[in-house]
């Protein structure tokens, strides 16, 4: 039973997109609910997405790649 | 020392032609730059510190040079440069990076330099007042006409540069007039967080020169005050030193989330913005027409649209033009 | 069931940084913070995010526009027991202020006869290809590392950053820690993914004056620093794909520099091409190599320099970009050193 890891609506004000310019966590390791994971960025600030829930993390989404409010970066399994 | 009308007409089409300016290249630097903002990509990449709001600071002040005035400005540039008459094709080809700058591509925003007009920037906070200092000196020896305008921002007063500069060219009693431009803020930093003085303007006391305090933002009283200065120093009397307490209306530079500002304080700052109180005042002192703002603020954006496209337009320099010009 | 990599946590550089100056914090009261935007902003390349919210104005104090006054007084505090870490917030900004970073900071110890101690940090930004232009860009890597008495540090990823700052806050001595701008992890300067790796959570020193062997080879030896490391990885493995084992040496500290490491990869290899941001002329390229050739280690072609050209960095993007060290450039130099063998 896997959990999504949505980018929250609340992240940041705007609906700008943003990019993804860190994973904090190697894919396929174990984290725990509230660990940081990753930083996005819209405009020139960075934003800390935290982990909704624990276990392994399957990232889908790599660093460079544009996002926005809802998308599904990885998944935690 | 009042401006007359055509003088009060300048200034006004220099601060339009200005705020015309800043807008398209706030559109155009965020080009390429979104929904990332890489600060490498786009038709202007680096840094952009845009002038909007302080145009008053510039028309005042230029409104009395000529091109054998010199001018010294800072990283925030723009509205310093239109107003002085540098080439506004070649200042905006060189923003863009292209061979027909002003410096073939290799200064951008930061570093405009325009020897016809005797007009100078520099990068680093401080650096301005010396070198105007310098310029003010050897028209001095040479007995050749022209004052210097040294501009800088209210924290480049915390600068050693900027007291070392100025205790100087009162004691050689050099014809220079320094200028801050007091926006409050410096990056993140408050004017009353670093600041021991509440104006920069007492300080001018320490270097036996006049200190003078505009607190408003007013074209007008720059335009007087200034003039007052420069005339001052074109009689041989020496230095002064203006503030002139100016509003950023946009971030410190392109990007800049300003979360450090309080609430409120940008919204008021719009409901200042010196370009529609001095169309009123036109309107008033001499029946202004729509008709006549309308023509003025045409031939502003043509003039702004042609710099826009004739550096658009241009090629960019072969790179290992980057070897040249480093000596002559 | 697949095997759960353990639990790792990585870190930015810029993460890493505050990270360490945080955890210093709380151990050592006389550690404290002066530069300009790094209080509530969290400093401008993010180096000291989270610590004003955890320490406070007392001890992280936002200055004014004053380099040679704070940075003065940073000498004046750490001569008296304190532990300042300053930040000269571009290293291009170093010209108002440098008498009391080489002529204080560096040598009052020696005028001291060791009797006093001026333990403090500078920690300053490098590095360009972001169209800063000439005044914003610079590495100046030679300039500092030149004059005596101050240590220099620059770390190429957040493992080194968190170490590398922790040992230098720790050390008695002046250290300036150098930090690329696009290394950071700041995303608005680019993506530099290899430099957000592992990092423990525990304090942990990397010591200073020790170079690291970041990649294994046999054919040649990349030495670099920060951004030249990156490049460095790169071209190995365009070297590889060309059957060309190269060997990439992280020197991690200018001062004291590692020239047993580079000696050792270099005897190995036989060949050598040092890799740097800073100017040509007169500069860590030129350090590399002679230390290398003037305890006569054996070459098998002369060794070539990827250095930034002796000229003021440019603002349009295509003569930065032609300027700049690169993975090709490493590449050609390898090709070009091949030519000339014996």
């Amino acid at each position: 039973m896997s959990t999504e890891v949505i980018v929250p609506n609340d992240l940041w004000e705007e609906d700008d997109e943003a990019v993804i310019t860190s994973w904090l966590v190697d894919d396929g390791t174990s984290v725990s609910e509230g660990d940081m994971i990753a930083e996005l960025m819209v405009a020139k600030i960075q934003y800390e997405l935290l982990a909704p829930a624990s276990g392994t993390l399957s990232i889908l989404k790599e660093i460079d790649d544009v996002v926005a409010k809802g998308d599904c970066v990885a998944k935690i399994g | 020392m009042t401006p007359s009308q055509e003088q009060e007409i300048w200034m006004y089409q220099h601060m339009v032609i200005s705020r015309f300016f800043e807008e398209s290249i706030e559109k155009i630097y965020m080009e390429g730059k979104t929904p990332a903002f890489n600060m490498a990509k786009g038709p202007i990449p680096g840094e952009m510190h845009l002038s909007n709001g302080q145009e008053p600071c510039a028309v005042g002040v230029c409104a009395h040079l000529n091109h054998e005035d010199i001018v010294v400005s800072t990283h925030r540039p723009h509205h310093i440069a239109i107003a002085k008459g540098v080439d506004l094709m070649k200042m905006t080809a060189e923003i863009f990076g292209k061979k027909t700058g002003l410096s073939g591509g290799r200064g951008g925003h930061m570093h405009i330099f325009d020897a016809n007009v005797n007009f100078s920037c520099s990068g680093i906070i401080g650096e301005s007042v010396g070198v105007a200092a310098g310029a003010a000196l050897s028209r001095k020896m040479q007995g050749k006409p022209g004052v210097a305008i040294a501009y800088l921002g209210e924290g480049a007063a915390n600068q050693g540069a900027f007291h070392e500069a100025l205790n100087l060219a009162s004691v050689w009693k050099l014809p220079v007039v320094f200028v801050i431009e007091d926006n409050a803020w410096g990056i993140s930093v408050s004017k009353q967080a670093s600041t021991a003085v509440k104006h920069n303007s007492d300080r001018a006391v320490a270097y036996a020169m006049p200190g003078v305090h505009i607190p408003n933002n007013d074209p007008i009283q720059i335009f007087e005050k200034a003039g007052e200065a420069i005339e001052r120093a074109r009689r041989g009397e020496g230095p002064t030193l203006i503030e002139i307490e100016t509003s950023r209306l946009a971030g410190h530079f392109m990007g800049d989330a300003e979360a450090y500002r309080p609430a409120g304080e940008k919204e008021h700052l719009t409901e200042t913005d010196p370009i529609p109180a001095f169309k009123k005042r036109l309107q008033e002192r001499y029946q202004w027409t729509e008709e006549q703002d309308e023509a003025l603020r045409a031939q502003a954006r043509e003039t702004v649209d042609a710099a826009i496209q004739f550096a658009r337009d241009s090629e960019y320099p072969a790179p290992e033009e980057a070897l040249e010009k480093v000596f002559v | 069931m697949t095997q759960v990599k353990a639990k790792n946590r990585k870190l930015t550089i810029a993460r890493a940084m505050a990270e360490s100056i945080a955890m210093e914090m709380r151990e050592d009261e006389k550690v404290f913070l002066m530069g300009e935007d790094i209080g509530e902003l969290g400093g401008v390349f993010g180096n000291t995010r989270g610590l004003y919210t955890e320490f406070g104005a007392e001890r992280v104090k936002d200055t004014p526009i004053s380099e040679t006054a704070f940075i003065g007084a940073a000498v004046g505090a750490a001569s008296d027991g304190m532990k300042p870490v300053v930040e000269l917030m571009f290293v291009d900004f170093f010209g108002v202020c440098f008498d009391a970073i080489y002529n204080m900071m560096a040598k009052n110890t020696y005028f001291a006869g060791g009797e006093i101690n001026v333990p403090m940090v500078l920690m300053t930004s490098t590095g360009g290809g972001y169209s800063d232009g000439g005044q914003h860009s610079q590495c100046l890597h030679a300039t500092f590392a030149h004059l005596p008495g101050m240590k220099v540090v620059a770390p190429s990823n957040a493992y080194d950053a968190k170490g590398l700052m922790t040992a230098a806050i720790r050390d008695p001595n002046p250290v300036i820690f150098m930090f690329h701008k696009a290394l950071q992890g700041m995303g608005w300067l680019g993506t530099e993914k290899e430099a957000i790796v592992d990092v423990p959570e525990e304090a942990y020193e990397v010591p200073l004056g020790k170079a690291a062997i970041t990649r294994e080879g046999a054919d040649v030896t990349i030495v670099g620093i920060t951004s030249g490391v990156h490049h460095g990885l790169k071209a190995a493995r365009e070297l590889e794909a060309q059957g060309v084992s190269a060997e990439v040496v992280d020197l991690r500290s200018l001062v004291p520099l590692d020239r047993e490491t580079v000696i050792e990869s270099v005897k190995k290899t036989g060949r050598l091409i040092v890799v740097d941001e800073d100017y040509h002329s007169y500069g860590m390229t030129a350090e590399i190599i002679a230390s290398v050739s003037e305890v006569g280690v054996p070459m098998k072609a002369a060794p070539q320099r990827v250095a930034y050209p002796d000229i003021p960095i440019p603002f349009t993007p295509v003569m930065e970009q032609w300027a700049l060290p690169s993975a090709d450039k490493i590449v050609k130099a390898f090709a070009k050193m091949k030519e000339t063998e014996k």
